[in-house]
């Protein structure tokens, strides 16, 4: 064999072994949290999917619910629609969260409440919002 | 009436791109020496008319002028006189204008640079670059103009301000950096289309963009670390890379620029890898601009994506353009392209080359599929599956093990083919180091990858140790010279290789950083004043909860004491939870944000983040990272950028 096709051989080898590893990767990651797929609340109420999840919508206005023990321990129902879905967290809650936000959610979905461990906020609009008058501003504001 | 002129301005950009283009095809028809002069004029007049526009609009930012729509919408009155600044590049238009200003400069350089020189090659290398020029020039005229007017039926008494996020020194430098070095690979792809049109076969087109490559990687680099600095101490997720859609679009390119910067060494010296150099280049380049495109399109939800924004299908279908035309032009030039020469052995430093250039590719495709996967997954199987940071490590560590190794492996390699003997004689020290440090490891508990990265990183320090210690024996010897000036003669002559070396350096603590990740341990508190919680060893306690106003925020101030276990005292830290626009009265408008405290050491950080308030009871919530051996990670990068330094400096007699 000359050592062309040596070489020619050898990478393709390799690429071999690479798509093998990549492949398998995907298909068995060793850490849980690797993946998440993307469901709406209705497909996940539907079908009751129990594997790992990321849901997106809206925190229900007044629905946030800080346990008096445990600061960190809360709860909210998150809107998509119509549809409701009560949400479980016990992490630290990221500075945008609070009612009306949109959030999107990672975790697992265990007989009708949604353990979260990822909580994140859609940056809100403050930098792509409208522009305003001077009507608008109050006077303080303006002073500082 | 300023605004206006830089509209102009970018109109007249974008007709001389057209002229420039037509011109110089026209020349190369027919090769009037006129044309090419007056093409290289009309050239240089889209650059001025780019620098033109940016200056106006600079200025417009500068004078709060709320008539342009974008001066309204990133700053405000209040926004320092440096961030009004660098809200050039805060907003969509305005950073594509500013991707256009970078180039323009690129452009200008290597048009100045190379009058008289590569006469054949300059044309198609000005058509390249006017023809990218002309694309961005497309968008800020016509699809997101900076210089819009504001759309409103009153008078703008104050602009929205910038994001606080982004005021910030490594804001607004990290940006900049990056774009300096994504734009930066147009002029390498500029000379390699050119050379294939011209079918120039010679290695001399490969050193005249040796260097520009390296300056744009250099960039690059720098871009990335900074992005992670900044991530790591304002963001407050307590790390530094987290394998986001647009850090793995900065991430893609800088792994094949780093097989580009390799390769082009075989080019170069053993004018072999024609093909491959060609592949690497092109491929770069389309990853900036497709990095590009990731940042705006939105197809990808990330914290750095601007919304709503209809640039989608035009970057794509210039990504596309970019890829046929190159593709095809190799194609058709594949006679050009055959290397004359053959790898002989494995055991040479030629394979070795081209095996790390293997292993670049190969996980810039990694990162590529995990990117991706959510596309791909919902165009397979209709679900969207979204990967996140475990995934990525885990495919990622063994090929940058690999990767690692072959860092130590491949300058050890002799040209042409590595004789047994030596072989034996160059590898028998770096190997007993690296086994060495592994048996340690091993007897106090390690396990794992992080044993294999410690015991790599010793192995390829190792190599670069006896490298040196080898050139600058043989000189002494042969010189009778002192070892410091050994030394500095040694790398003065070799530039390139010894400066390559020490970024080999650079790259091997910013692994040990890397390593230190698998230590990291976290935990989340709440406190009150007198309470104190523990992690890893150590004590906080909250001693103080105090409350200020300040010019543009609030802020609530913890005073954490952190003491080890058995009571030694370790640092105060002192982080804070803000809300800016506090005196907004829409209080959607008002934005919190928490603004960490970090002990720094070699051996670790603590990293405290004031995550949230109860101020009714008194009550802050705490949450502490221990993250050891970070400090590693921004040191490689300091050594990174200094041995790049050392490879492109110039010598005297160039």
């Amino acid at each position: 064999m000359n050592s062309n096709k040596k070489f020619f051989l050898m990478i393709i080898g390799i690429i071999g072994v690479v798509i093998f590893w990549i492949g398998w990767v995907s298909m068995n990651p060793a850490d849980e949290k690797a993946m998440a797929t993307f469901v709406s609340v209705d497909e996940l109420l539907e079908d009751n999917i129990t594997h790992r999840t990321k849901l997106g919508g809206l925190v229900k206005d007044g629905s946030i619910v800080i346990s008096e023990t445990n600061h960190l321990d809360c709860s909210f129902v998150l809107k998509e629609g119509d549809l409701e879905l009560n949400i479980k967290y016990d992490r630290t809650r990221p500075d945008l969260f609070k009612d009306g936000a949109e959030v999107i959610v990672t975790g697992q979905y265990v007989n009708g409440v949604f353990y979260a461990d990822e909580l994140q906020t859609k940056c809100a609009s403050r930098y792509e919002g409208d522009l305003r008058d001077e009507n608008s501003y109050n006077l303080s504001e303006i002073d500082s | 009436m300023t605004p206006i002129a830089g509209s102009v301005a970018m109109n007249l950009a974008f007709g001389f791109s057209i002229l420039t283009v037509l011109t110089l095809i026209l020349y190369t028809r027919n090769g009037d020496q006129r044309l090419f002069l007056t093409g290289q004029r009309l050239a240089l007049g889209i650059s001025f008319f780019v620098f033109l526009a940016t200056f106006i609009l600079a200025y417009q930012l500068i004078q709060s002028n709320f008539d342009i729509d974008y001066v309204a919408r990133y700053t405000s009155i209040e926004t320092p006189f440096v961030y009004k600044i660098t809200a050039l590049w805060a907003g969509q238009s305005g950073s594509l204008l500013f991707w256009l200003f970078i180039l323009s400069i690129y452009a200008t350089i290597v048009i100045l640079q190379n009058q008289g020189k590569h006469n054949s090659l300059m044309p198609w290398v000005i058509i390249t670059l006017a023809i990218i020029q002309m694309f961005f020039l497309v968008l800020t005229n016509y699809v997101t103009n900076p210089f819009k007017p504001t759309d409103a039926d009153f008078i703008v008494a104050n602009g929205n301000g910038l994001n606080p996020l982004l005021q910030n020194v490594t804001m607004a430098i990290h940006p900049p950096t990056l774009y300096l070095g994504y734009v930066g690979f147009s002029v390498p792809f500029g000379f390699a289309i050119s050379a294939m049109i011209n079918r120039d076969t010679s290695p001399l087109w490969i050193q005249s963009i040796r260097r520009w490559a390296l300056v744009a990687w250099l960039f690059l680099s720098i871009g990335i670390i900074l992005g992670g600095w900044w991530a790591y101490r304002e963001l407050g997720w307590g790390g530094y890379w987290a394998w986001d859609p647009v850090e793995n679009a900065s991430f893609m390119p800088w792994l094949t620029a780093t097989a580009f910067v390799h390769s082009i060494i075989i080019q170069e010296k053993k004018d072999m890898l024609r093909v491959w150099n060609m592949v690497l280049i092109i491929i770069t380049f389309t990853l900036c601009i497709f990095g590009t495109f990731l940042t705006r399109s939105g197809v990808m939800s990330s914290v750095h994506s601007f919304t709503g924004s209809s640039l989608g299908p035009i970057f794509l279908t210039f990504v596309f353009l970019i890829m046929i035309v190159s593709f095809g032009m190799m194609y058709f030039r594949r006679n050009v392209l055959k290397s004359p020469r053959k790898m002989e052995s494995f055991t040479s430093r030629e394979s070795g080359f081209l095996f790390n250039n293997m292993v670049f590719v190969v996980m810039c495709f990694a990162v590529f599929w995990g990117t991706l996967f959510p596309v791909f997954s919902e165009a397979v199987r209709g679900t969207k599956i979204t990967v996140g940071p475990p995934f990525f490590n885990q495919i990622n560590i063994p090929i940058g093990l690999i990767l690692l190794a072959l860092t130590g492996i491949g300058p050890l390699l002799a040209w042409r083919k590595t004789g047994k003997k030596s072989l034996i004689r160059n590898f028998t020290f770096p190997i007993i180091t690296g086994l060495i440090v592994s048996i340690i490891l091993l007897l106090i508990g390690f396990r794992g990858a992080v044993v294999m990265s410690f015991s790599l990183g010793a192995f390829v320090t190792a190599t670069i140790v006896t490298e040196f210690a080898r050139g600058i024996r043989a000189r002494q010897k042969k010189l009778n010279e002192s070892i410091v000036m050994s030394l500095v003669r040694m790398v003065s002559k070799n530039r390139s290789r010894y400066g390559g070396y020490v970024v080999h350096l650079g790259i091997v603590l910013m692994f040990v950083g890397f390593t230190g990740h698998a230590f990291d341990e976290e935990k989340e508190f709440s406190l009150k004043v007198g309470e104190s919680d523990h992690v890893a060893g150590y004590n906080f306690e909250l001693i103080k909860l105090s409350e200020a106003e300040r010019p543009n925020h609030y802020a609530w101030i913890s005073d954490l004491r952190v003491t080890k276990i058995d009571g030694e005292f370790v640092t105060n830290l002192h982080p804070e939870k803000r809300i800016y626009f506090h005196k907004n009265p829409d209080p959607n408008r008002r934005q919190p944000h928490s603004e960490l405290d970090i002990h720094n050491t070699l051996n670790k950080d603590i990293y405290s983040i004031f995550s949230g308030v109860d101020s009714e009871n008194g009550v802050a919530f705490i949450k502490i990272m221990i993250n050891p051996l970070v400090e590693w990670v921004w040191l490689g990068g300091y050594i990174l950028i200094f041995g790049t330094m050392i490879a492109l400096w110039p010598r005297k007699d160039q």
